[in-house]
């Protein structure tokens, strides 16, 4: 364990070490806040009672970057998430109940942007692992395969029908199912992306192809041998009126998300970005069979621990 | 006038007119036969009265109705019997002796759900008169072995887990007045999500909750997306709270009399009727499958005329079932004027069920507005819809008599069901089809592509 946080350290170190040297800038993490991100698959929003009135911990601060890089251009923080996962979580390997992403925005940045960024910061941060860290990771026998830029891409479509050939029907229009994103990142042994997640699979602020309709300007890139997702990311919609009609797709009142929308009616540029989840990392560099032995008191969903 | 001689005249006249809206209720809805039912089960369905008992009656069909309707209704179709039966041969053959109607299988799959009988308990949301009587209404339809729908704003109104009112149960004891009654594989529980539920994520708090989870794995739990009512189509949900109630739901909900401001007893609730095009439903649609892969995702409509696009967009989503509430259908609470002038009655939905029928699509179809007896469910079936569900008939029932109210009244309902699926010589409930229904009126029956009986 002690080795494991050591690496994860080291990994923040790297990870902080790429962006500051791409010229972005660290902000601090908003924690609680009247809505956080209504986009995370059926997992719960944890409530504070903040002076009789209702504050949600951040589910994730995708609202709050949006803002941010709008006023910074590139933006990145270390940003606590608590998302009260279905109990059905708890066997994954790869779901915490709370956890750390590193949340990276980048104004006037377009999808393709975003990707080559996450590419690049994987990159940088297995190989500085794989050169500064040999011996612990040695001392987990992990060969780090790291990858060969750039990674491979395929659409959503297209690994749909790779999972098809292999057996593994998914009905078009959903995120694929844990069980066979695992199974999907087994079958490779390099880092990948899918890319172009058809609309409803996704968060409302995953921008609208606008020559595509139906399809979403947006990526995930998962680890290989079945480490499974490591990134989401996206280029935001950030028009009003889109914005307005994609919320409704969460079946929610867009007053509920006002102060939000006060910030687009004003106009703010197009951003793109993603957020890297710290303990999925650490379990991937190290090797781990699960997510939980990635970090200090870790909370799996259902289980009551310390 | 003077004053207080206004204010009597004018409590006088709200009386006079409370008592004519519950004299019409009673004159147009057949309130006596369903207590008949929820009284006695199957014994009330013989039409004898201490002036006429059996071996002294002399019955026949009656000719009359009891009023003129200012549209057709489910009255105007009739079954039609055949003397050729090949069916019953099947059926006699396997049997090996004469079916009866007691061998009628009426077992349905709805959307994913079993259910001992094609119908379901609608949805009844947060008004009192079902909140009230909660408990007893989910017992019986977990005893009874059919589905049961929980309406909007239960959990924001009454609280999830803990009672916002200590004389009223939450949202939980009513989800679990029926769950802890079901006995077998049937039933399930199909729970709605108004835009105000949404803000407080009713369907990621049971989604997430250790107390539900068993039945989720066992797949009993479906999400219905509620774009409207048959009381109401295109408004949103209305009802009336108390003061205390009304303080702590402002904000959420639209209040015409600001419960911090004015006094009064009760207080209008209205919840928007929510925003819908086709894509935003169809992206709808799709997270609710990606967030809640293991819940099964139901539809819920009131009689709008575009019902048939919505249909096709339920097929190509693979929605589990489709519930269409016609205008008829009850309500807590609705306008005057929405009851009189919004929307397409029970019938003419069942029309764009047909139709879709025709077309191919073969999501499950529930129909609901007004429908009461065996008679309107099986011709429900005959003429494209998988199960019907009831929301009136179990309230009486409940009143009458609670839980075993209920399993009275679907116990002689039961049997009305079996006794005409059998007289159309089929024996099983999902075989009745177009060829066993004719209309009275021939314009109706141009309409449904069904005989003009008297042609």
């Amino acid at each position: 364990m002690q080795k494991v946080l050591r690496v994860q350290a080291a990994l923040g170190q790297a990870t902080r070490e790429y962006l500051d040297g791409q010229g972005f800038t660290e902000l601090l993490p908003p924690i609680i806040g009247p809505v956080a991100d209504p986009g995370t698959r059926g997992a719960k929003q944890a409530t504070i009672d903040f002076y009789g009135r209702e504050y949600k911990v951040m589910s994730s601060a995708i609202l709050y970057k949006q803002m941010m890089a709008a006023s910074l251009g590139k933006v990145y923080f270390f940003s606590p998430n608590v998302r009260l996962e279905p109990l059905e979580t708890a066997g994954t390997g790869r779901h915490l109940v709370e956890f750390v992403q590193v949340d990276v925005e980048e104004a006037g940045a377009t999808c393709e942007d975003a990707m080559a960024r996450a590419e690049g910061l994987v990159d940088f941060v297995t190989e500085s692992a794989r050169r500064r860290l040999g011996d612990e990771l040695s001392a987990f026998n992990r060969r780090l395969n790291g990858g060969v830029r750039p990674y491979r891409r395929m659409s959503y479509d297209e690994a749909l029908k790779i999972l098809a050939d292999l057996g593994r029907e998914v009905p078009y229009g959903v995120e694929i199912p844990w069980d066979h994103e695992e199974f999907l990142s087994k079958q490779f042994h390099e880092p990948f992306f899918i890319y172009d997640y058809p609309r409803g699979s996704r968060g409302f602020y995953d921008r609208e192809h606008p020559a595509r309709p139906g399809i979403l300007k947006d990526f995930d890139l998962l680890y290989p041998d079945g480490f499974g997702e490591a990134i989401s990311g996206a280029e935001r919609e950030y028009e009003y009126g889109k914005v307005v009609a994609r919320l409704r797709e969460t079946g929610e009142n867009p007053a509920k998300y006002g102060w939000y929308l006060d910030m687009l009616r004003e106009g703010i540029p197009s951003s793109s970005g993603f957020g890297i989840g710290v303990e999925r990392l650490t379990r991937y560099v190290c090797g781990l069979s699960a997510v939980w032995e990635a970090r200090p008191y870790p909370k799996v969903a259902g289980v009551y621990s310390p | 006038m003077t004053e207080p001689f206004s204010k009597l005249f004018m409590k006088v006249a709200s009386v006079r007119s409370a008592a004519a809206a519950g004299r019409t209720f009673l004159e147009s809805y057949p309130v006596d036969e369903i207590i008949q039912k929820a009284k006695h089960g199957r014994e009330a369905l013989y039409p004898f009265s201490d002036l006429d008992e059996y071996g002294r009656a002399l019955l026949g069909a009656d000719i009359g109705v009891k009023q003129a309707t200012r549209f057709a209704t489910l009255d105007q179709i009739v079954l039609l019997p055949p003397i050729f039966t090949p069916r019953r041969l099947e059926k006699l053959t396997e049997l090996q002796r004469e079916p009866f109607f007691s061998d009628v299988d009426l077992e349905t799959s709805i959307g994913g759900l079993r259910s001992r009988l094609p119908i379901t308990m609608a949805s009844m949301g947060s008004t009192e008169v079902a909140h009230a009587a909660s408990p007893q209404l989910g017992r019986g339809a977990a005893e009874a072995g059919i589905p049961m729908g929980l309406g909007e704003n239960i959990a924001t109104v009454w609280g999830y887990a803990k009672r916002t009112k200590a004389s009223m149960p939450s949202f939980k004891q009513r989800l679990f007045a029926y769950l802890d009654h079901l006995k077998g594989p049937h039933g399930g529980v199909v729970v709605q999500q108004s835009v105000e539920d949404a803000f407080d994520e009713l369907w990621n708090k049971i989604y997430t909750d250790p107390d539900v989870e068993p039945y989720i794995r066992k797949g009993l739990v479906a999400f219905e997306v509620k774009l409207g009512q048959g009381a109401k189509p295109g408004l949103g949900g209305e009802t009336k709270v108390a003061r205390d109630v009304a303080r702590s739901l402002k904000g959420k909900y639209y209040f015409p009399d600001d419960p911090d401001l004015s006094d009064q007893e009760l207080y209008e609730r209205h919840s928007a009727p929510g925003t819908f095009t086709e894509p935003i439903l169809r992206a709808q649609l799709r997270s609710l499958r990606n967030n809640f892969p293991r819940a099964r995702i139901w539809i819920k409509t009131g009689p709008f005329r575009d019902l048939l696009a919505l249909l096709r967009v339920a097929q190509q989503e693979r929605i589990d079932a489709v519930l269409i509430d016609g205008k008829e259908g009850g309500t807590g609470m609705s306008p005057v004027i929405a009851l009189k002038d919004l929307g397409l009655p029970t019938l003419a939905c069942l029309k764009r069920v047909a139709d879709a029928r025709v077309e191919g699509i073969g999501t499950p179809f529930v129909l609901s507005g007004r429908l009461f007896d065996g008679g309107h469910v099986v011709k429900a079936l005959a003429l494209g819809a998988t199960a019907c569900s009831f929301g009136r008939p179990f309230i009486i029932a409940v009143g009458v008599g609670g839980a075993k109210g209920i399993l009275n009244f679907l116990e002689a309902t039961e049997v009305e069901i079996r006794m005409l699926v059998s007289a159309l010589g089929k024996y099983r409930a999902v075989e009745v089809g177009r060829e066993d229904v004719g209309s009275l009126d021939r314009s109706l029956a141009d309409a449904l592509n069904i005989p003009f009986v008297y042609a």
